[in-house]
Parts: structure tokens; sequence; C-alpha cells
């Protein structure tokens, strides 16, 4: 039986900033991020000023999103590797189907997500159900997405339409659009998990499943949803992925697998399954792309800047590792 | 019939034979032999416009060829496995000349040199795959981006000549076109001239989302680049703005021509007096130069003078030789102007 990673279920406060040990997580990439953003503050202070975060936001606000979807899966002890599939099957039928046409945008949208909440039942179904170990089953799903890609473009997504290109990339109050979306979208995640009866059902069948098949509760459905939830996440994604950049590549995608899954570590959420972090998770969004920004700016070559990623990362997990032994 | 009314049956028939002959003779193409052949274009990784272009553009000079009886295609997908087993099974099934595009490098040498061995007259072409010609291959039908330095680094001259500072933005780390063109802008610029990125080039990847953000974060760090040096022109598009953004102009760019660039230029140029343009072309051509050889080569043709290909300057929005920037709004932003291949079948090969 899988054991609970952190607090049993039950035992919680069901609150968004919750007092206890959901501070600790919080805490963790509050004070790294705080970190970051003083080291950038001496070594790099380009990479802080309102031009450069106006460039680089929207795309952490991309990788938060897509995370949330990862950690929506990890909270019930799954992993999901069908996000490089998922989000380039987006980007192409939101901009091949218009192909430059606004009025064509919307069935493209809709397309999008019906094909986002098939993947999603795809792999509920497969895991919740057949009971397929989740990282096949979801390696499988992404090269079946990866087909649609292929099948519905030949692999060339055209340039963004006009239209989604002022959805994705227009600005509010200085902040650009996809970052008020993801901020609405961190928002919801959190007040359903933290503050609804099926949120609090959801982080107690993650931190102990058998438990909660015991007490009548329908884990399978919540495992579906998991996976679906995190499809629609890719597909929005993917979507404003596909307006920011105006000429997108129909394997965008590739580049947010690794990433989704390190945000959610370094959010705090156990591998193991149980209870979600959302806010700690986008955080720790903004905390990698900066990280990214951080080591463009000093200009280290690439190698190093790959080097400096893969230590934040080791780091995150071995604090955390420490605290739960 | 009489003997003279049979002499001038003769005569109309062997005149009429030596002007289709002579007729025949000036459409078919030098490299186009006696023998007949078939022909195979494999394409390592063709999920892209600018594959599927350049592919179109080597299937229409094969059809330029009547010794070519059959053409085929098969897609590799970015999968070496596929890759290889596409090589092997077209050896099999017995075509007489193969034109290989070798995204995997030297991993499909050994599939090239047993269809060498095997009578078949292989051609890869534009990416390195290692071996030897004779002995791996028949010939290999390479792409220099040297000259492509060269050009783009007197353009630089030209429009600053005292001197630039200069972000250089490629692919993958240690890919060969950056690499190339960095040698040619390094022949052609002095100490003068100072790049701004890490040694040799930023990586991105060719990936428009990675290229945005490289850009800002340089944008944000130098209040001022006077030049933007790229080899996939689209990918910057995203990122541009960022200038107009902090207040300053887009700076000159020197790149490859895409639709798409050529419309952004015409948007842009009036608010941005620094918006320079100068672009290569597409270098779809490098396909056909390929199949040229491939032909020659299988049907005892005269092959083309040179393997290297090399492309030409395209636009140039401050003298406008060889031309002005182009823009084809009725187009999608993906087709290349640059290309032979008229934008009707471009369209149609993207389509597909």
């Amino acid at each position: 039986m899988k054991t609970a990673n952190n607090a049993p279920y039950g035992t919680m406060p069901p609150s968004l900033f919750s007092r206890d040990r959901l501070s600790f997580e919080l805490g963790t990439v509050l004070l790294s991020t705080l970190a970051l953003i003083v080291l950038c503050m001496i070594f790099a202070p380009s990479s802080i000023t309102s031009g450069a975060l106006a460039g680089s936001l929207p795309f952490a606000a991309v990788a938060v999103i897509v995370s949330l979807g990862q950690m929506l899966v990890v909270q019930q002890g799954g992993f999901d590797l069908s996000v490089p599939g998922a989000i380039s099957l987006a980007v192409v039928i939101s901009t091949h189907y218009p192909a430059g046409n606004d009025a064509e945008l919307l069935p493209a949208v809709l397309l999008a997500l019906t094909f986002a909440l098939g993947a999603g039942l795809f792999n509920g179904i497969l895991i919740g159900v057949v009971r397929l170990n989740a990282i096949v089953a979801t390696i499988g799903t992404n090269a079946l997405l990866y087909g649609g890609v292929i099948a519905i473009s030949g692999g060339v997504p055209r340039t963004t339409t006009p239209l989604l290109s002022r959805i994705a990339g227009g600005e509010f109050l200085g902040l650009g659009y996809t970052v008020w979306y993801a901020l609405a979208i961190v928002l919801l995640v959190s007040i359903v998990l933290k503050k609804t009866v099926a949120g609090r059902r959801y982080e107690g069948i993650g931190a102990n499943p058998a438990m909660a098949r015991t007490v009548g509760l329908r884990v399978r459905s919540y495992e579906i949803s998991a996976y679906v939830s995190a499809q629609l996440l890719y597909c929005l994604a993917g979507i404003l992925l596909a307006g920011l950049t105006s000429q997108p590549t129909a394997f965008l995608g590739n580049s947010y697998l690794l990433p989704s899954v390190a945000i959610v570590v370094l959010g705090g959420t156990s591998l193991m399954g149980g209870r979600g972090f959302p806010v700690p998770t986008a955080l720790a969004a903004f905390f990698l792309t900066q990280l990214g920004q951080f080591s463009i700016t000093i200009g280290v070559p690439f190698s190093a800047q790959t080097i400096i990623q893969a230590l934040a990362l080791g780091l995150g997990i071995a604090i955390y590792s420490f605290r739960r032994n | 019939m009489t003997l003279t009314s049979r002499k001038i049956a003769f005569a109309a028939t062997t005149a009429l034979t030596l002007a289709a002959t002579a007729a025949f003779a000036e459409d078919v193409p030098p490299w186009c032999g006696p023998e007949s052949a078939t022909l195979a274009l494999l394409d390592g990784s063709g999920g892209n416009s600018w594959r599927q272009i350049t592919s179109a553009s080597a299937r229409e000079e094969a059809e330029k060829c009547p010794s070519i009886t059959d053409f085929f295609y098969a897609d590799g997908q970015g999968d070496t496995q596929k890759s290889i087993s596409d090589i092997k099974s077209f050896a099999a099934r017995g075509v007489d000349a193969m034109v290989v595009f070798g995204d995997a490098g030297p991993a499909v040498l050994p599939a090239l040199t047993a269809a060498h061995r095997a009578g078949v007259t292989v051609v890869p072409y534009r990416q390195q795959v290692g071996g030897e010609e004779g002995v791996n291959y028949a010939k290999f039908v390479s792409a220099s981006f040297v000259s492509d330095g060269v050009n783009f680094g007197n353009f630089i001259k030209r429009e600053f000549p005292d001197g630039a500072k200069m972000l250089f933005l490629s692919g993958p780390a240690g890919n060969s076109v950056g690499l190339e063109m960095l040698e040619g802008l390094n022949s052609v610029l002095d100490e003068r001239y100072e790049y701004l990125n890490p040694a040799p080039f930023h990586v991105t990847n060719w990936d428009p989302a990675l290229t945005q953000q490289v850009l800002t974060a340089e944008i944000a760090k130098h209040p001022q680049i006077d030049v933007i040096i790229s080899d996939y022109g689209a990918s910057l598009i995203g990122g541009l703005p960022a200038f107009e953004r902090n207040g300053r102009s887009i700076p000159a760019i020197t790149t490859e021509s895409v639709n798409l660039l050529g419309c952004f230029w015409q948007d842009k140029q009036a608010n941005n007096p620094d918006f320079k343009l100068l672009t290569r072309g597409g270098g779809n051509e490098n396909g056909r130069l390929a199949a040229q050889w491939a032909i020659a080569l299988a049907t005892g043709g005269t092959p083309p003078e040179t393997s290297v290909y090399t492309s030409e300057i395209f636009e140039d929005s401050v003298t406008g030789d060889p031309s002005e920037v182009q823009c084809r709004r009725d187009l999608p932003g993906e087709i290349y102007l640059s290309a032979k291949l008229s934008p009707e079948k471009q369209l149609e090969a993207i389509n597909q």
C-alpha cells in the first residue's frame, strides 16, 4: 500500500495558505525565488527590468499552466509523459485550421479542447480502470498525439492568427494577458483543491487511495479526472504558446516535459502523490524561468545554463527529501 | 504507293523524328541522361514547411527528366530507426537512385553504404553523414554556409563601417550551420565588430519560444544592439516587438528570407528607422542540386559543375538589389518567395 507523503488525509486545515506544513513548501520556494531575485539584482540587473519581465513572464505563465496539469496527475501518484504531444497538438490545431483566418479560430480552439478531452479520458481509463502503469500509458498516448500532429498538419503549423496573437500577447495593467490567465488558473485550482469537498477528496485519494476506496470514495473517477484536467490545461498552454510565438513549430511541446516535472517537485508536491501545492508550483515555474533568463543574461555558455538549472533542481529535491526524512 | 511517294514519306518521317529529337534535346537538361531510372527522396525529418518545399523542389527537378520513370518519397519523421529502415527498404525494392537528407548524421551511414554496395546511386545532401565518396555513397552534395556568413558580414560592414555590436543566434549547440556562418562572418569582420552573445552563438535550438526568451534577455541587457544575425528568420519575429516596448528601434537584421519576415518588415519599417533587412535565399534549391546529381549519375547524364550549394542574397532593404523586401499577404507566412518553386506549388506541398 502506498503511504501518504506528508500529512494524512483529514488532518489538514482546508486553507489556501494553511498554517503548518504547507508554509514550509511555500516558504522554501519563496525564499529561493527571493534569493534568485537578489542574485539577479547583483549579477544580472537587466533580467529583472520591466522590459525583460514583460518578455519572459508570458513564458513563465505557460510553464505555470503546464505544471499545474502535471501537478494534478502527480497528486494521484501518476506521471504524465504525454505533455509534449498534448501541447504540440494544441499548437498545431490552433494554427493549422484557421490558417491566419480569425473567424476560424474559435472552432479550432474548440476542436483542440475536444482532442484534449479525448486524450485525457484515454489516459484516465488506461491508468484508472485498466490499471496500466502511468509512465507506460502516457508514453503511448504521447506517441498517439504526435501521430495526430503529423496527420493533421504534416508537421507544419501555420502562422498564428492576428486574433490569437492579441489574445495571448496583449497587456493589461503592464502584465501580459497570459500572465493573468495563469493567475486565474492558479486561483481556480487552489480554490477547487483546498476549498471544495471534491478537492479535499481528490487530495485524500492521492494520499491514500486504498483508504479512500475503503471509505467509499470513487477513486477511479477522481483518477480519470486528474488526467482529463491535466490535458485541458496542456491544451490551454499550447494555444497560448501558439499565440505568443508568431510562427510556431510542430514540436514546441518538447521543451516542457522535464521542466513540468521539475517545477512540480520544486513546488513541493511529492512524486508519491498526495497534497498538491498550486501556489508554490506557480512560484517554482517563475523561479525556473527566471533562472533561465538569469543564466542567459550573465552570458554563460549554453552548457553551463543547463548545469545551473540541473543544480537548482537537485538542490530543491534535496531540501524536500531532507525535510521528509 | 510509288517509289517517289515512299521516299517522300520516309523523308517526312525522318524529318519529323529529327525535329522531335531536337525539341526533346532542348527541353531535357544535360544532367538527364538516356538510361531510365527510378528515384527515391528520403527525408530524415520532413515535418516542417522548409523540408516539404525543398522536397517538392527536388521532385519538380526530377520531373524535368523523362528518363526518371518513377519517383518515391519517404519521411523518417525524426526517427533514426525509421530513416534507416526507409533507406534499406528502398534499396531492397530496387530503386536506382536515392537522394537522402540524413538528419541522423553518421547513424545512417551503414545503411547508405549497404545501398551503395548494392548498386544504388546514393546521394546524401546538406547534412554531413561522414564516410567517403565512392566508398560509402556516390556523391555528397553539401551546402556552404560560409558564403552566407561572408554576405552577412559584408552587409554589416557596409551599414556599420566603424564597427557594430552584434547578436548572433543559431540552432542547437555545435550545429554546423552556425559554425560555418561564423567562419564566414569572421573572415570579413575585424575586432571593431563585437559579438554580444556567448561564443560561438546563442543556442536557440531553432525553437521560436527559446529564441524569444534569449532575445528578451539580451534586449534588456544591452542598451545598444546594432545588428542581429540569425539563420532562421521566422523565429525572431515573436521577440522583436520587445525593442518597441523598450522605446527602441528594431535593429538591422541579417537572416534567412521567408514571407512572414518580409511582411513583418513592411509593417514595422516606418516606425523603426534602424530596421534594415538583408536576407539570403531559403536554400530550397539545395534539394534540386542533389536531385540533379543523383539523376545524372543514375541515367548517364552530365553532372552539374559543383556539388556545393551556396545560397544567394535575396533581399536588401537598403539598396533594393537584388530585390526589395517582398511580401505576399495573400499567401501564408511560411512560403519562401525566394524559392524557384511557384508559391502555388509550395502551398500544395505544405498542405499535403
